[in-house]
Order: structure tokens, then sequence, then C-alpha cells
């Protein structure tokens, strides 16, 4: 071969000032080489291009990476639980009655160019997020403050009617319409991030390029290379900087999951996240002891259009819904790396216990069938199921009309689109059914059942129904958790009931974590602060259960 | 000559609206727009976006608009992107594609000409046979197949070299190689077809006749001649070679202009999907200009044509 011939005889020049084969290649519990990087950096795949780091205008993952290397909020997620910690601010205290939140800055806080951090930067930069002229994609995270709608939406002109002030430099006076009580995390998501309005002033849209960028996180960013590397180093006036143990972070926007995983094999990412696997090796890696798997805030789903014949009628939803064998395609299909789901909200917030959820019940879901007026299917209308292209969104598609055929005798076709193509059928209801899924933003069950709500921008099934709103509207005006929780669980019951959803499986993460890297753990939002990870170079020396079962 | 290099240049310019033209439609025809989301975006954040991209105007105004400010070198900024100018991306993005793809013409050349001249001497040899049987599986083995498997054997395998990236010499020999491997198989075959051609010719029996040595009528007189068809190819070739590989790129993540182009169509990017399409086209144009040019200096016999 000539080509091979021709390979080798480059390979070969080239091996004189390659890297020497990874001692830890070998080694069969890890995948890959298990080599530290030469510099004390963490380099890890960020998926994509970001396509601002500009905190208050970004809305996509991989921005919001890189917004919090860049800045601290007035809290800051606990890497394992992500509780909300003391970030910018030191302490707070709540009003009695939920709606004044009063935070206090560390005194000394600095942004990297050496100018101080003041609770005025935190107004100014929530007042940005809001103006309609930013134009914010994310402006509703910060809506539970007073007023902010209505000066989002344009209806009030007058920005200082929005529930936040400084009373002085260093205490910020919050505002709430309703109590929020997740209201303490949201401080530390990438849209209530303080911005420098000095540099913004300075600097206009390209504020955010290294040289120009002024920031008050953990790292600052001192290359950019589009769509391939981000390179950020240590920033020394952060408050903390004693305790930040990383001379750098390295971030690559490689969106091609093989390659991403190519790469942390051969020793050069020491982090390849959620996401940046490909599905069908999750399978064979779970017996890699770097491996890393956990429950994930997000639900795959089927959104029936209600506004649509037939599927206006419950019982014709619940049909649908009561004849998907969720056990099958999770056990079978999937092979186990997700689990079977058939409610709303997902697992795992302490103190919620939601419905049940729908079984699959083939006589039960036959039954329903009739009683929308189609005994045994007949007459039922063709419809489609639509999905983004994907093969795993294709395998599923393909087993739940396989599914609704043999169990409902209902004609079912199949039909693909590009995301851009298929978004824009899914918002403007211009399907029947089509595949969803839902990320929470938040460690509550709100998370998921506000988008329910009738009219919610999120919602894209037109269902509507006043009783699930006014538990929504009574859950948010609720002080006691627990009555709180009551009222969301009875909320989440009727949408199971009502099926405007109709669940399927329980997202979960899969990352691959090298194991000299400490501090880094999954997180049930997929969220992962980096400021306190570390390079440990005698990690095959040190007890690595702990760390590992703690993951 | 001159005549010839105006009369191609006058041609660009209808030839670049008209591509405009088309794409500017085409890529607003497809559904969904750039400021779409799996999260809803707030109706005040949408129309601000619109009014800022002049996306609320009627249609034909855009038009206009875009057209008015392509004419004067602005292409605006990315929808994606918005802090970024499309020129400044397709810029960056053609950079570095054209750097893998000169090396990859480089290697294609450097290896596919002497296989040619060797096959074509030898002819019905054993070398000869050898060389078209393996040009057939570089035509044959497509950059997904190939690349895969040099980054399992070299980068995984053996840990010789990184298996992705662009930084470092390292880090252009797996890409180069894979790119280069469907270009050398095109190479050797045009050289060998051409140099079978130019050494039946009299001139070339005539420079046998005066006793020349067999490598200088092989080299000097036949070569010539023999390697005008890889000159012909050598013009779109060398288009599509810089616009870069998608597939080469997207396997080894490398920050070129072909992943670009695509991943803006995905994203309805429509001013970063308009401008990519413009250069290249503008760059298929000059470099098929310049192989014409080329040729006619090879072969006197062209520019009587």
């Amino acid at each position: 071969m000539r080509v091979a011939w021709a390979a080798a005889l480059l390979a070969s020049v080239v091996s004189a000032c390659a890297r020497a084969p990874a001692p830890g290649a070998a080694d069969a519990r890890w995948f890959g080489s298990v080599t530290p990087p030469r510099a004390n950096v963490l380099r890890f795949n960020n998926g994509a291009e970001p396509e601002t780091i500009d905190p208050g205008v970004m809305s996509g993952q991989a921005d919001g990476r890189i917004a919090t290397l860049l800045f601290e909020g007035l809290t800051t997620p606990d890497p394992r639980t992500l509780a909300p910690r003391p970030g910018q601010a030191y302490r707070w205290e709540i009003s009695p009655d939920g709606l004044v939140y009063t935070f206090h800055l560390r005194p000394g806080l600095l942004w990297s160019d050496g100018e101080p951090v003041t609770a005025g930067d935190f107004v100014y930069a929530w007042r940005r997020v809001l103006s309609p002229v930013t134009a914010s994609r994310a402006a509703g995270t910060l809506y539970p403050l007073a007023n902010a709608e209505a000066f989002n939406r344009g209806v009030l002109h007058d920005s200082t009617q929005v529930g936040v002030r400084a009373s002085d430099d260093s205490t910020l006076v919050v505002t709430l319409r309703t109590p929020t009580a997740y209201f303490l995390f949201l401080t530390s998501s990438f849209t209530l991030l303080p911005v420098p309005r000095h540099a913004i002033e300075r600097g206009g849209v390209a504020w955010t390029e290294p040289g120009r960028i002024v920031v008050n996180g953990p790292f600052m960013l001192t290359r950019h290379v589009a769509s391939e590397v981000m390179d950020f180093a240590k920033n020394p006036r952060y408050w903390d900087a004693a305790h930040v143990l990383l001379d750098g972070v390295v971030a690559y926007a490689i969106d091609d999951l093989n390659t991403s995983t190519n790469l942390y094999k051969a020793g050069e990412l020491d982090w390849n996240p959620s996401g940046g696997i490909p599905a069908p090796f999750i399978p064979y890696l779970r017996h890699y002891a770097d491996y890393v798997t956990g429950e994930f805030q997000a639900t795959y789903f089927y959104g029936v259009n209600t506004t649509r014949k037939p599927f206006d009628d419950v019982h014709a939803r619940r049909a649908l819904d009561l004849a998907i064998d969720r056990e099958a395609i999770a056990r079978d299909l999937l092979r186990g790396t997700r689990r079977a789901w058939g409610r709303i909200t997902p697992d795992g917030y302490a103190g919620y216990t939601g419905p049940a959820g729908m079984r699959f019940d083939p006589e039960a879901a036959r039954r329903e069938l009739a009683l929308a007026g189609f005994p045994d299917g007949r007459g039922f209308p063709r419809f489609t199921i639509l999905f983004n292209t994907s093969e795993d969104h294709r395998r599923i598609a393909e087993a739940v009309q396989e599914m609704w055929r043999r169990t409902l005798h209902v004609p079912v076709e199949l039909e693909n689109q590009d995301w851009a193509s298929y978004m824009d059928a899914v918002t403007n209801l211009r399907y029947a059914v089509a595949r969803r899924s839902w990320i929470g933003d938040y460690l509550d069950p709100n998370a998921f059942l506000e988008p329910l709500r009738s009219g919610d921008g999120n919602n894209r099934t037109g269902w509507s129904d006043p009783r699930y709103d006014a538990l929504l509207r009574d859950a948010s005006h609720e002080l006691d958790a627990s009555r709180r929780f009551k009222l969301l669980a009875r909320a989440e019951s009727l949408a199971v009931e009502q099926a405007p959803f109709l669940p399927i499986y329980h997202y979960s993460t899969h990352e691959l974590i090298k194991p000299y890297v400490r501090g880094l753990y999954h997180t049930a939002l997929d969220l992962h602060p980096l400021t306190h990870v570390w390079i440990d170079r005698a990690w095959r020396s040190a007890p690595l259960a702990a760390e590992a079962a703690s993951r | 000559m001159r005549a010839l290099v105006v009369r191609r240049l006058l041609l660009f310019v209808p030839t670049l609206w008209a591509i405009a033209t088309l794409t500017f439609f085409l890529v607003r025809l497809a559904p969904g727009g750039p400021f779409q989301s799996e999260r809803d975006i707030p109706k005040s954040a949408r129309a601000q976006l619109m009014r800022l991209y002049g996306l609320d105007r009627p249609l034909g105004q855009q038009y206009g608009r875009f057209l008015w400010n392509a004419a004067h070198g602005d292409l605006g900024p990315s929808y994606k992107y918005p802090q970024r100018q499309v020129r400044d991306i397709v810029a960056e993005g053609v950079r570095v594609s054209a750097e893998l793809g000169a090396w990859s013409l480089l290697v294609a050349l450097l290896v596919g000409i002497p296989a040619g001249v060797i096959a074509a001497v030898r002819r019905n040899g054993v070398a000869d046979h050898a060389s078209m049987a393996l040009s057939l599986a570089g035509v044959s083995i497509p950059a997904f197949v190939l690349g895969p498997a040099l980054v399992l054997v070299f980068a995984l395998g053996l840990y010789w070299l990184p298996p992705a990236l662009w930084n470092g010499p390292a880090s252009r020999v797996l890409p180069v190689i894979t790119l280069a491997s469907a270009y050398v198989a095109y190479v050797a075959r045009l050289t060998r077809a051409g140099m079978i051609e130019a050494l039946s010719q009299d001139f070339v029996r005539t420079a046998r006749a005066k006793g020349l040595p067999e490598h200088v009528v092989v080299l000097r007189h036949a070569l010539p001649l023999g390697i005008l068809p890889v000159v012909t190819f050598l013009g779109p070739a060398a288009a599509r070679i810089v616009m870069g590989s998608i597939v080469v790129e997207q396997i080894f993540a490398i920050p070129g202009l072909g992943r670009q182009l695509v991943n803006a169509a995905f994203n309805r990017d429509y001013t970063l999907v308009l401008g990519a399409v413009l250069f290249y086209a503008a760059a298929l144009m000059a470099l098929n200009l310049a192989a014409e040019l080329l040729y006619a200096r090879l072969d006197p016999r062209v520019e009587a044509a």
C-alpha cells in the first residue's frame, strides 16, 4: 500500500519529535493514556465554539461553561451537590416573607484590571440582561425579580423599577415578585453573573476579546482561536486565588464525538464531558474506571400537539402514552444506558415525591382508544412522529411506531428533519407528535413543570388547563417547602394524567475523567465548577477509591 | 493573453452576482431561521434581534442592502457568533484550510508525479501495475475510512502522532496524508496517461535519435507535455482543496472553512453561508484562470487556439 508506506515513513520521521508511548496505555483499568499533562492545566472539550462569552447575552451550555470560568456570581455552586455557597457575596439575609434578599459582598473584591467589584456592577449587569435593547435570550432567568418581566417586555420603561438596587457599594438588595425557593441557586447561573461596566463601555461588542476582557472569576482568557481552542490562566486578583490550584485551563471546541473520545484516549484531553462520547461506545466504556456516569436532570419525551384532532381528546393521548413500552426501549434499545421514565419531573429532588408515572398497559391503552371513539384503531387518522435527524432518535421513533401499530392498530409515520426545520415545526405547532427533551435549569421540580403552564413559550403542545395553572400559582406563593412540593406534585399528577407530554426516558450523564484529575464530580445538572480542580501527579499512590466512589 | 484575462475578469462580476442572488434566496427558503432554540426566547429579544440584523424588513430591501454591502466588501456579522464579522471567520477558516490544502497538494504532486512517470516509462511492467493498483485504492478509499484508520494505528495504537487538533507539525501529518491520498491517485493516473502520450510524440523520438540519455528525454522533453493533464486538474482541485474538506476537518477537529460552511448552513447563519459561498465561487474562478494561464505557458499551442 503506497498510502500506508508513505504514512509509515512520514510517521517515523515525525515520531522523533513526537511524544513517547504513554506508559499507562497498557493499564486495562483506564481508557487510554493516564499520563498527566506536562503543564499544570486541565484540558477539556467544550463541545462547540461558544456563540458568545458575554454572560449577559449567552444561552448555550458551551457558552455557560466558559462564563463560569471567567466570572463569579453572588453565590457559587458546590462542586458535588450544586447547593449555593458564598461566592462574591459572603453572607445574605432573606426577609420572612421570602421576597427580599440582601447580599453582602466580600470586602476588597477586584476585577482582573484592579477596579473594585461593587454592588452597582450587579445592578448594571442584571438591568443590562433585562433591557430589551440587549436582546438576551436568557432574560427569563431574571423574571423572578419584581417588575423584571414587564421591563424586559417593554411594558415598563424605567429600569430603576426592577427589583434590584445597591444600597451601598457592598450591599445588593433584591426584591422578588413571588417567593422563589430556588432563587439563591439562580444567583450562580451565567445570566446573573456580574459584568464590568467600565470594560464594556470601553470595548463595545469586542469587549470579550483576549486582552480586553475584564473578569472577576478564577480564570482569565489569554488566547482564543475560534472553532479551535480557548486558553485560560489563573486570575491572581480572584479573591480565593490561594485555593485555585490549576495554573490554567484549555477548552477545545471539538464537535465530533469520535474525535473528542480519541483525543481523550490519546491523553490530549483530561476530561471528556457528557455529550462527548458517541452513544454506541457507552456500553463498551462502562468497564473502565475513568468512565463516570450518574443521573442527569433531564427527560426525553414525545410532545403531542393538543390543538390537532384527534389529540385534543385526552383519551387519544392517554392511549398513545399507555402503549409505549418504556422498559423495552431503555433495556433493549439503549442497552441500559438510560432509565425508563413515566413522569414529567426527573428523579432526585430532596423532599419531593412525584406521581407514580405512566406504565405500559396495552389493555388500558385500547380502552382509552375506544373511549376516544376509535375502537381497535378503526378510523384513526394517519399521523407522523417528528424528530430531529439522529440515529438514536430514529431507533426510538421506529420502536414507538411499532408499539403503537401493534397495540393500537393506528397508522403512524416517521419524519426526520434537520435541527432548524424541526425547531421551526415544533415551535409553531406544525406537527402531530414530536420528539422533545427538557433539561432542568435549577434543582427544583418547578424547572420541569413551569414549561407546561398555559401559553408558556416552552409548552409547544398547545395544552392548557386552568387547574394546572392555579396549582403552579399557589405553589409559587407557598413559603412552606413541604406544602409547596405537595402542590407541585398535584400539578404533576394532573399533567401525567392529561398526557400532553409522553415521557420515555430519564437522561444520565456519561463522561470520561482521567484518574489524575481531582475535584471534578458528576452533578445532577451536568454543571462543573472548575475553580478547585487540580492535577494530582502522585495519583497512583494516593487512595483513589474514596474519590471514585464519590463521583 | 491579456484579452483572455480581461474577458475572464469581466465574467467574474455577473457570475458572482448570480451566485450571491441564488444563495441569498435559497438559504431563506430553508425552514426555520437563525434565532431558534430549544428554550423559548422572549418575544422582545427575538424582535430586537430581527431588527438588529434587518430581518424585519421586506425581503427585497434585505436583498438590496446585502448586495450593496457585499459590493463594498462588508458581509456583516455572523448570526450565530454575533460578536464576529463574517469576513474574519472566512479569513481565519481559509488560512487553515489553505495550509492543509497546500501541504496535501504538495504531497500529492511529490508522490503522484514520480509514480506516474515511473509507471509510464515501465509501462505494463510490475512498477506500473503496482502503482496503478495502489492509486486505484487511493481513489476508492474515502477520507472517512482512511482518516480514522490512520488515527487508530498511529495515534491510538502506537501513540506516535496526535489523533486530532491543529497545533504543531506533528498534528499536520495524519490530516495531510488523509486528504492527499485521493489526489495522489489522480495525479499519478493523469501523469501516466499524459506521459504515455508524450513519449509517443515525434519530438521525443527525435530527442532519442539525437542520442540523448533516456532520463533527459523523459524529464526534459516529455515531462512538460506529459503533466499538462495534471495542470488542468490542478485548478479546480486547488480550489476544492483550499476551500477545505469537511470530512477531514471534522475527523481531525481542524478549524477550517469547510466545517464552518456546513455548520453555518445547519445553523441558518445566513450571512456566514453567503460569505463562504461567495468566497468559494471567487476562489474557484480565480484558480481556474490561473491554471489556464499556466497551461498556456507549458503548451504554446494553446495561445494560438
